[in-house]
């Protein structure tokens, strides 16, 4: 598995890199598919969690409770093992055959659910609960209090935390490849394979350059968002 | 959904038997992080030159790649770089007779000791800057300061975030497989392709992670109730 004989050769890396950037792509469409699914999923457990109903919040809570226990791997493969099974013996429908990204992007958004359900609803007690019954009384609608009044203050709130949320899912979705997925990491391995073992620990430096440089890109972007869209509270406060 | 029952139990005891190697690795990464990152967070602290933009740096590597990637190139350069230091030294070591658990340490380490020099740092940051000074006006040495008054109060400060540390790091265990490590993963995964009854075995693997993530917390939150106990005196 080691090759001994040959040197390490830092240019390969830069070599490297164009290859591996033309599976960004994957990488990204996992992140952002689960990410889109995510949050809506993340919005009806937040609901159950804000319930009146006690059952409720035990599923909304239970939820996310068990999600943090499980490591990503090991949901990944249930997933994946599981849930064409599932669907073959319960609706009689095969999903074998399924795209891996479908199995990736699934697994995700169940975990990505789980940790941005606990952000929303902190941000949506953060926000005062006279706003809305401000909101209410000059004749919104409870939804329109919630859409104009509440959203847009509570994503402030939440931005920091789903930045960091999305980062973690970012570095989690590098887990794709232990199914088959060829992302950056999956393609960076079949490269490995094709040079019989060798040139293993360039590929993985570069594969490492490459997300240490999308953590601090998106880093610097969701700074720059949270900027953006604090920019009214600022002025209120100067 | 049909599940061979039969199968999950035997296949729970074999799990059971790779828990002992979860903790061993969790453990021994934190207890070798944990001088290191309480270095590393004073460093911060401090603003200490030249090293403190390498700690900078340093984290920001650990906490931007993903862990995978970490053990892949550890696991990768390792055993060239062991064989240089031995022929180097003149050891008289086979490096391809290391037991890989040691790879294991070594990378759960590196990973353990970032995380950790934040969590630190925040904790240390938490206490008053006060308490120094006072502690300093009575007489005690920098040193004492920091054992007697200082840390005593991090610690607890601290106790939330290394909760989720200990939770995260149990969790990142799992990858140990991909070293060859038989921890809880591992012989799980061993069982699961053992007649293709991947789903059993991995629905045994989740449950034992949960048993343990759950009582970790559990315990986290009970040393919270005692010894944050002094805590409450200042709101009554």
């Amino acid at each position: 598995m080691h090759c001994f004989m040959r040197p390490f050769d830092p240019l390969f890396i830069i070599e490297v890199l164009p290859e591996l950037m033309q599976y960004l792509w994957v990488t990204l469409t996992v992140v952002v598919g689960s990410v889109v699914f995510g949050t809506l999923l993340g919005f009806v457990l937040t609901a159950l969690k804000l319930s009146h109903h006690r059952m409720y919040r035990m599923i909304g809570d239970g939820y996310t409770c068990v999600i943090r226990c499980t490591p990503s791997i090991i949901l990944l493969f249930i997933v994946f093992y599981g849930l064409p099974k599932f669907c073959l013996e319960v609706f009689d429908y095969d999903i074998n055959e399924f795209h891996k990204m479908f199995f990736v992007i699934t697994t995700f958004t169940l975990l990505f659910a789980a940790s941005i359900s606990e952000v929303m609803r902190s941000a949506y007690l953060a926000i005062d609960k006279g706003q809305y019954e401000a909101a209410v009384s000059i004749g919104l609608s409870p939804f329109q209090a919630l859409y104009r009044i509440i959203l847009p203050q509570g994503a402030i709130v939440a931005l920091p935390n789903f930045g960091n949320a999305f980062i973690t899912l970012l570095k989690e979705g590098a887990l794709a490849y232990t199914i088959g997925l060829i992302d950056l990491l999956g393609s960076g391995n079949l490269i490995i394979a094709h040079n019989y073992g060798s040139y293993a620990l360039e590929i993985y430096i570069a594969l490492s350059v490459i997300y240490w440089g999308m953590a601090i890109l998106f880093e610097k972007v969701f700074l720059g968002l949270e900027d953006r869209l604090s920019r009214y509270k600022k002025t209120r406060t100067a | 959904m049909e599940l061979n029952y039969d199968f999950m139990l035997k296949t729970m005891l074999v799990v059971l038997g790779g828990v002992p190697v979860t903790l061993k690795i969790t453990l021994v990464s934190l207890l070798v992080a944990a001088p290191i990152s309480f270095f590393m967070a004073l460093v911060r602290i401090y603003e200490v030159k030249i090293l403190k933009q390498f700690v900078k740096v340093y984290v920001s590597f650990i906490r931007g790649t993903p862990m995978i990637l970490q053990i892949l190139v550890v696991y990768s350069l390792m055993p060239s770089l062991l064989n240089n230091a031995v022929k180097y030294f003149g050891w008289q070591v086979n490096v391809f007779e290391v037991d890989p658990i040691i790879y294991v340490y070594i990378v759960f380490s590196i990973n353990t000791i970032a995380l950790l020099s934040e969590v630190f740092r925040s904790a240390l940051l938490s206490v008053n800057e006060g308490q120094i000074e006072a502690g300093l006006s009575i007489g005690m040495s920098i040193t004492q300061v920091y054992i007697r008054i200082i840390i005593p109060q991090a610690m607890v400060a601290a106790l939330p975030n290394l909760c989720n540390l200990a939770v995260n790091l149990i969790k990142n265990t799992s990858l140990a497989f991909l070293m060859t490590v038989k921890d809880i993963t591992a012989t799980g995964k061993i069982a699961a392709s053992y007649g293709y009854n991947y789903i059993e075995a991995y629905m045994d693997v989740f449950v034992v992670y949960l048993v343990l993530c759950t009582i970790i917390q559990l315990l986290f939150k009970f040393a919270e109730e005692h010894v944050g106990a002094f805590r409450q005196l200042k709101y009554n």
